[in-house]
């Protein structure tokens, strides 16, 4: 009896604590989240809603009116508009997927190699490849603009010392390979980061796994296929929403290297390029805050879509191993 | 023929010797462990049979083949590790087929095998499962049953149980037993615990600093310990050590009693006092000074012993063991 009274009691404690409680209004969660949600309040979600705000009005007579989505039905249809946005939306796409192609599984496979446990100065190697990375993009594209020239650039005589001077071309020059050379200069200065996530995702594998593997008869290239790319796919997964958000978000290594007209006649515009002549203005066209701000609303929902699609589509069925 | 044969192992890492001149012979349908403390070289010895390792020199034979030079999959062994090491992507059927995959066997005849591995695991109801679906017990046991289906000549267990808690400790214990009855297969084990070696083994081969120390059935070992490390090791609670000239002046031996065979008798040799007393129930062990020395008695059944008591301890003289220090 007096072990059951005793429960009564504490039962009766907690529940006045739980009524005390809920009606207090806690001040301190309010307080100590304010610093946070104001900051990011004032230079992330207010500048985006007025942006995606703009994009709903127009300059009439040197007064802002709304116009609905007047703006958007400017850009996708109005040829005037609507050639130049699909031109750069088809090249950021090629953009993207060169780097999907060729960025991400060089990436993985510079990682499977730095990861051998035999390969002699790999932090050497690791280091070398990471360095572009933290480059600025104007000095990349300024030097690969030097590289590539075909007046004094190096690339022709590097080419001509080994006899094949007839495959030079002036791929930053030529409409047909501009854009795959743009791509992959890109490509060169940011594999390293797919290596070093990949890296981190093989080294966290454990070592006996792997031999377990071994005793299994799955060495080597198998091993490789069958039990480390299984359990590092979740950082594929995140490579490829990286390489996603930051190509459709590009613009610096084209504005660095080709200028804001992204040439020759537009092969490389893309749409960060695109928006820095609609948003500013660029030589004869004068900007158009309204227009560019419609554009920004786009590549917004464009990121938006690509992000949901992964997060909801892709990122719910990779299971998160247990390693 | 051996089923194991190691004929004058050492294994180096660097400057540092692991394993130093190892030769054992295991028989076909033996369980051997090896015991020792940590750092003795258990592991590593293992390993240079998986062939995980590489031996610095000496000789590694399977069933009658010298199998130095043959990768791991080849040499016609299965390996249990200490932490399971399951494929975390594959569910508990692809875990034990993946080695069979790889090997080539027909569908047919690797869905017969996990299906018997299974049953005899009792693992039916998780096949679907993934590793980190399971408990630990039962990770253990599709570890056990990876190296079931693929019918090795030898089986590898690289402390198997030290995951487990105490109590499934005990009932895998009995598994691992009936499961070496039931395939009639050659099992070598590796522990730091000396239960597990005692109740397990056909034959016990403890270590030290890399060196063999004694082989032998475990009431061998229990028996006739070749040495005060393998007296003390095996054997709970562990074997006391006094001087022999407790006994008999001028001795300068070592004479080694077991806390079983000492017993409480008014004429007895010795006199101690108690410090401390730990009441199991079935058994009562007393922690008591003999002069200087500490002597662990185990007493059967319920005793009323307080600690400061002073007590006088007797033991038949053929139970003792004498060690040169």
């Amino acid at each position: 009896m007096a072990c059951c009274r005793i429960g009564v009691l504490e039962t009766g404690f907690s529940l006045l604590e739980i009524v005390m409680q809920a009606s207090r209004f806690r001040w301190h969660i309010v307080i100590f989240l304010a610093p946070a949600v104001i900051v990011y309040t004032a230079v992330m979600i207010f500048p985006l809603f007025n942006t995606l705000r703009l994009a709903l009005y127009t300059d009439v007579d040197q007064v802002r009116t709304f116009v609905g989505l007047d703006n958007f039905n400017m850009l996708f249809g109005d040829p005037r508009w609507s050639e130049q946005f699909w031109n750069a939306l088809g090249n950021n796409f090629k953009f993207f997927f060169i780097h999907m192609l060729v960025q991400n599984p060089i990436g993985v496979a510079l990682a499977a190699l730095l990861s051998h446990p035999r390969l002699r100065f790999a932090a050497l190697y690791r280091s070398a490849i990471f360095i572009p990375t933290i480059l600025s993009f104007v000095i990349v594209g300024f030097a690969w603009k030097l590289i590539l020239s075909p007046i004094w650039g190096i690339a022709p005589s590097m080419l001509d010392a080994v006899g094949l001077k007839s495959l030079f071309a002036p791929w930053l020059g030529k409409e047909a390979y501009a854009l795959i050379t743009l791509s992959l200069i890109s490509v060169w200065q940011f594999v390293g980061i797919p290596m070093m996530l990949i890296y981190a995702a093989l080294l966290s594998i454990p070592e006996e796994i792997l031999e377990a593997g071994e005793i299994d008869g799955i060495t080597g290239i198998n091993a490789f296929w069958k039990i480390k790319l299984p359990l590092i796919l979740p950082s594929i997964g995140i490579i490829s929403i990286l390489t996603f958000v930051g190509n459709f978000n590009a613009f610096d290594l084209i504005y660095a290297a080709q200028g804001a007209l992204a040439g020759p006649d537009f092969s490389t515009d893309i749409l960060g390029t695109f928006l820095y002549r609609t948003f500013f203005g660029f030589q004869l066209q004068l900007g158009d805050p309204y227009m560019g701000s419609a554009v920004a609303g786009t590549m917004f929902a464009i990121i938006l879509v690509g992000v949901c699609i992964y997060l909801f589509g892709i990122q719910t069925r990779l299971r998160r191993y247990q390693l | 023929m051996s089923a194991l044969t190691l004929k004058n192992v050492y294994k180096a890492f660097g400057d540092t010797e692991v394993l130093k001149d190892i030769s054992i012979e295991v028989e076909q349908g033996e369980f051997v462990v090896f015991v020792g403390p940590s750092g003795c070289g258990k592991s590593t010895l293992l390993r240079v049979i998986a062939g995980l390792e590489e031996a610095t020199a000496g000789e590694v034979h399977i069933d009658g083949k010298l199998v130095n030079t043959v990768p791991p999959s080849k040499r016609g062994i299965a390996m249990v590790f200490q932490s399971y090491a399951l494929y975390p992507h594959l569910n508990v059927a692809n875990n034990m087929s993946l080695a069979l995959k790889q090997e080539g066997v027909s569908k047919a005849e690797i869905a017969e095998r996990v299906q018997e591995a299974s049953r005899m695991l009792q693992l039916d109801d998780y096949l679907k499962r993934f590793p980190s679906e399971l408990s630990g017990g039962q990770r253990q046991r599709v570890a056990i049953g990876r190296a079931v289906v693929r019918q090795p000549k030898l089986f590898l267990l690289d402390e198997p149980l030290s995951n487990l808690d105490a109590a499934l400790r005990v009932s895998t214990r009995l598994e691992i037993a009936s499961l070496h009855k039931q395939l009639d297969a050659t099992m070598i084990y590796v522990t730091h615990d000396q239960t597990e070696a005692m109740t397990l083994a056909d034959k016990i081969v403890v270590l030290r600093d890399g060196r063999v120390e004694q082989v032998g059935s475990p009431m061998e070992l229990y028996n006739k310990p070749a040495n005060k490390f393998v007296a003390g090791f095996l054997g709970s609670p562990a074997m006391n050590f006094l001087p022999a000239s407790l006994l008999k002046d001028g001795d300068t031996r070592v004479i080694g009693l077991r806390p079983e065979y000492i017993y409480l008798d008014e004429n007895g040799p010795l006199s101690a006092k108690v410090q401390h007393v730990e009441q199991l129930g079935g058994d009562t062990n007393v922690i008591a000074m003999v002069g200087e020395h500490m002597v662990t008695v185990r007493l059967f059944g319920q005793h009323a012993i307080a600690p400061n008591q002073q007590l006088t301890l007797g033991f038949d003289p053929a139970t003792l063991h004498y060690f040169d220090e």
